[in-house]
């Protein structure tokens, strides 16, 4: 599309990307100080234990052992995101609640010696029993994970908006369906890792995260130390999709090491800790009973959602919304009730994920569509009915300021050809929609603001310092691309320092797809800042109105006459003479309701704007064996204004693939409290060879507030892309799904209900 | 995970492995390609003193034609033999199986020799020390139960290897040498049936050399798995005819693969195998998909190899 722009809309290359393709990009693990030590962490082997004693001292006889920590040399401070939700202790004393636990740790002069060491490390348990199943947890008489939560009910969220029954009574078609969802692995490519160094009372860090200045504030009240004495240090990523949100028990025992031994420490965690014992995602049992007027129109919506939250709170308040909220963004409800319940169990800790709730959106959407087929409508008729436009107020009083839902609905079913071949249902063939919405940032109080810092230096290249983090998205290079636009100086020209605590300001982090709605508008105020002065030096020294000046290509020029120039560069030496150098600050802090709270206020401006999309799948089954092929896959997605292309596809191209085609094969597997596919094997993680062949469709809108009008871009199809191939399944089958992942035993299984064979 | 301390030793001919083997009382493992004993050792699975290095063995790398036979050294990679011309042309149950195993850059790290002799697998037994710990040991681990089947009084982890069945539907024979010398068998032989300890190859022995007779042969392999590359089989079919002869082997479930001689080659003598293979398979939960639909699948993939190997006669 044809822009205004020199850099914004562009497909430009990522900043990042030369050097994470030649193997030049640093990460956790491949740092080395000086003096550096190992450490490795002591698990427990029980889903349930009272802990009796932990005894360290044989451990610290091992020759080459420099460090070893338990709970009981900590503050004992439990860590919680809410003030309502603080119970992980990271590192326990008083009980074990789930296989892979953090119990006891040290640092040593190498890894093999730190694992000698654990081994002589004593831990007396005395088990307790234990509960692994949501529903048993919250019966009477379950074992009590924690006492603060009675029946292990963490969390209950409590929407309810207009007169659901009396709606649901006078409605034409009603329908009650129940879903499960096995958890998910998040399965970074990086394991994940963490460096503590420790020198003269102040704390160096580095770590894979999705916020550093949040992460920053929990250590800093986990070891007591002020919090510019902590510092996040930038580091890549390699990947966090929502499980990196959190400050990690490793974080904490790697500073108690390091702290103790007077030595930095790294601790690299394996694959299978990996999976254990950091971040899982919730297995979900959600009921979704829908009323529908004769035409199509949904009048009333009763859910009951029951995620499965492993041992600790984490996030979830939010865990516990979320699904609900990227639906009633997406779809006009004026009677819904949503209960939903987070319990725990004695089983890893859960988290936020980027395809977060697949059992409740999947669900919903397949629902719908079997629904429509009864009233004689089609699935894109009924969601052009029943989706939200431009103005309107969503059931918890969000208002919808940008809205593509419509045109991205239209733009994939016709590319796909969609209304012809789900009528024709072609046997053994379906195909199925997803939609969603997505809010850009959440409400996280002072924290949902970002800042920013830019200063010119005499050559005419750019510092640009903010706190936007990049796990991977292209979050750094799109702050370099904006700060390329506005200060007009190509992107190479740029050096970015970000997400290190010390040098940068209070950023809400990338895990409430704020990065671009609020970190790059924080960036593009403080460049329009940094530009005024450049501009009013230029319209003095080239004799023109400052309004007539443009910057572009290193160069300020007049745009009347573009031969009237001079380099940007001098403007920047002239700022230094007159001792007011070329500098910008800005920030954005969006418009939302801060009364709003997950749990005891569920309304009220939930964000600044939302993207929205819509998935299309179109599947094979293979008659005899069930398994499912998707050989082609099309995504529509109002994203604003793309400011990259071609990073906005590649979001949407990875979101296909960790959410659309891992429902046919993604899912934890459990026998009791122990995880059994927590490797790279048994996980079924999609290859190349089981991807689709994609089209990507940007519906490009500009939203009145986003910087350039652009919003969040990708994790929308990250949220429907596991509908649409749910929804092609069932159409397919013939019957809604039931149960994901669809593996090929549950597709032979579905494909025999229908032809009523007997199991 | 990091590799446990061991002895890494290169031997230059059978010899030279075999006194290794000695000198360190037989606490080694002999390393091919290394696909499937590194995770082992890393799992703590196996934790020999010293690994053996078979690598440099030149005698081990070469296909060759000798009296009616196609001789493969067992050292030679997956990749190589799946683009040997022959083996493209007499062997199809072969080739495919060798498309099928793994993916291509461990096809071109992992041997056919090793493949064949790839410890048996099962979802409670392939996990880190720390977790089998926790777990309790089985038989497999040394210990006094199956954790997968309460009771049972047998290790039935799942024997894995796509090329051992469509090479044993060749009827292909194996060479062993080892301290007591050496000696030549029909592949099928080298199963124990027990998933303790599956093969019955004699302590030292080394596998060096497959042979496969030099017939013309019809045949196909079929594969069940979740995704299209890396998965193991959590069934695997091979199907071989020759003339009038043929065999069907199916493996990925229990520790010994089963083998059916075809009487004849036509649909109903495939139809009676793929019956037979169904009551005799005994899948049990411990693989990522349920036992059940494991078993419904063997008669499935039986019929699927065998429409194919019948087609190609056309």
């Amino acid at each position: 599309m044809e822009n205004e722009f020199t850099t914004v809309g562009k497909r430009v290359v990522r900043s990042d990307s030369l050097a994470k393709v030649t193997g030049e990009a640093c990460y956790t693990a491949d740092i080395k100080l000086p003096g550096m030590l190992a450490a490795k962490v002591l698990r427990s082997p029980y889903p349930h234990a009272k802990i009796l004693r932990i005894d360290l001292k044989r451990a610290l006889k091992v020759p080459g052992v420099k460090a070893a920590i338990s709970g009981f040399d900590t503050y004992g401070i439990k860590w919680g995101v809410f003030r309502y939700t603080k119970d992980h202790p990271m590192l326990p004393t008083d009980k074990v609640r789930y296989i892979g636990e953090d119990v006891a740790a040290v640092a040593a002069v190498d890894e093999e010696t730190a694992l000698e060491a654990l081994s002589h490390i004593r831990v007396d348990y005395e088990p307790l029993p234990a509960v692994f199943d949501p529903e048993e947890a919250m019966q009477e008489g379950a074992p009590q994970i924690h006492k603060e939560f009675t029946n292990n009910i963490n969390i209950h969220v409590n929407i309810d908006v207009g007169k659901v029954d009396e709606a649901m009574n006078k409605a034409f078609l009603v329908r009650e369906d129940t879903f499960k969802a096995a958890g998910e692995a998040y399965a970074m490519k990086e394991p994940y890792a963490v460096v503590a160094s420790y020198k003269n009372g102040f704390l160096d860090l580095w770590m894979p995260n999705a916020g550093p200045h949040v992460r920053a504030k929990a250590l800093s009240n986990l070891l007591k130390m002020p919090l510019n004495r902590v510092r996040i240090r930038h580091i890549n990523s390699g990947g966090a999709f929502g499980g990196r949100s959190e400050v990690s028990p490793g974080d904490l025992i790697a500073s108690f090491l390091s702290i103790k031994a007077g030595r930095p420490v790294k601790l690299v965690l394996s694959r299978e800790e990996n999976a254990t014992s950091t971040r899982q995602v919730h297995d979900i049992i959600a009921t979704v009973k829908t009323g529908m007027k004769k035409d199509g129109t949904i009048v009333a919506k009763d859910y009951r959602a029951v995620y499965d939250g492993g041992a600790y709170s984490s996030t979830g308040p939010i865990a516990t919304s979320i699904p609900f909220y990227v639906y009633e963004e997406c779809y006009r409800f004026r009677n819904v009730r949503y209960n939903g319940y987070r319990v725990f169990t004695n089983k890893g800790i859960r988290g936020m994920y980027g395809c977060h709730g697949r059992a409740f959106l999947a669900g919903n959407e397949a629902q719908m569509d079997f629904m429509a087929k009864e009233l004689g409508m089609d699935p894109v008729e009924i969601r052009l009915k029943n989706g939200l436009t431009s103005g309107e107020v969503t059931a918890t009083k969000s208002k919808i300021t940008s809205c593509g839902l419509k045109e991205t609905i239209q733009k994939a079913s016709e590319k796909t050809g969609f209304k012809k071949k789900w009528a024709r249902t072609q046997r053994f063939k379906g195909i199925g929609m997803g939609c969603v919405a997505m809010m850009c940032g959440f409400p996280m109080g002072f924290r949902s603001g970002s800042s920013c810092y830019v200063k010119m230096n005499e050559d005419g290249q750019v510092t640009l310092v903010t706190g936007v983090i990049d796990n991977g998205q292209g979050n750094e290079s799109l702050a370099i691309q904006v700060a390329s636009e506005v200060l007009g100086v190509p992107m190479e020209d740029i050096n970015l320092v970000n997400a290190d605590t010390e040098a940068t300001n209070l950023d809400p982090g990338s895990y409430s797809q704020a990065s671009t709605f609020v970190g790059a508008n924080a960036v593009k105020v403080a460049c329009e800042n940094a530009r005024r002065k450049i501009v009013a030096i230029a319209a003095q020294k080239l004799g023109v109105k400052e309004a007539d000046i443009g910057l572009k290509d290193r160069m300020a020029y007049s745009r009347k006459t573009p031969d009237n120039k001079m380099r940007i560069s001098w403007a920047a030496r002239e700022a230094f003479f007159r001792g007011e150098p070329i500098v910008g600050t800005g920030s954005f802090f969006p418009k939302i309701d801060f009364e709003r709270e997950w749990v005891s206020r569920p309304w009220g401006q939930m964000a600044g704007t939302f993207s929205f999309g819509t998935s299309v799948a179109e599947v094979a089954i293979d008659s005899e064996t069930g398994k499912v092929s998707i050989p082609h896959f099309t995504a529509a997605h109002d994203c604003g204004r793309p400011i990259n292309p071609m990073a906005v596809e590649g979001q949407m191209e990875g979101s296909i693939q960790q959410a659309g085609v891992a429902t046919i094969m993604e899912g934890n597997l459990w026998e009791g409290g122990f995880l059994l596919n927590p490797d790279l094997l048994e996980y079924k993680v999609p290859l190349a060879c089981d991807m689709p062949d994609i089209e990507t469709i940007i519906v490009s809108s500009r939203d009145p507030e986003g910087p350039f009008g652009a919003k969040e871009g990708g994790l929308t199809i990250r949220m429907n892309a596991h509908s649409a191939v749910a929804c092609a399944v069932s159409n397919a089958t013939g019957t809604v799904f039931r149960e994901l992942p669809l593996t090929p035993d549950r597709v032979l299984n579905a494909l025999q209900r229908k032809k009523g064979v007997k199991r | 995970m990091i590799l446990p301390k061991f002895e890494y030793k290169s031997a230059e001919n059978i010899a030279k492995a075999i006194a290794f083997y000695e000198r360190y009382n037989g606490k080694i493992r002999y390393l091919a390609g290394g696909t499937d004993l590194i995770p082992l050792v890393k799992l703590r699975l196996s934790t020999p003193m010293a690994i053996i290095d078979l690598k440099e063995i030149e005698g081990l790398k070469a296909i060759s034609h000798q009296g009616g036979w196609l001789v493969i050294g067992a050292n030679v990679t997956l990749f190589e033999l799946k683009n040997n011309n022959t083996v493209k042309e007499y062997f199809p149950a072969l080739y495919e199986s060798l498309d099928a195993t793994s993916c291509e850059t461990l096809q071109m790290r992992g041997t056919i020799g090793g493949n064949i002799l790839q410890n048996t697998r099962c979802l409670l037994y392939n996990q880190s020390l720390e977790w089998r710990t926790a777990r309790g040991f089985c038989f497999k681990m040394g210990g006094e139960t199956c954790n997968v089947v309460p009771n049972a009084r047998a290790c039935f982890s799942n024997y894995c290897s796509d090329n051992a069945l469509s090479l044993m539907a060749l009827s292909a024979s194996v060479k062993l040498v080892g301290p007591r010398g050496e000696r030549k068998m029909p592949l099928e032989k080298i199963f124990s049936g027990d998933g303790r300890n599956p093969f019955t190859l004699m302590p030292g022995e080394i596998l060096t050399e497959i042979l496969i007779p030099m017939k013309r042969s019809k045949g196909a392999y079929e594969k069940l798995r979740v995704r299209d590359s890396i998965d193991y089989p959590l069934l695997g079919v091979g199907v071989s005819t020759k003339g009038n002869a043929g065999r069907v082997c199916v493996g990925g479930i229990g520790p010994s693969p089963l083998v059916y001689n075809l009487k004849d080659i036509n649909e109903s003598a495939f139809k009676d195998v793929a019956e037979k293979a169904y009551s005799d398979a005994r899948p049990v939960s411990n693989t990522t998909l349920s036992p059940d639909y494991r078993k419904k699948m063997v008669s499935v993939l039986i019929q699927r190899a065998s429409k194919k190997a019948l087609q190609e006669g056309k």
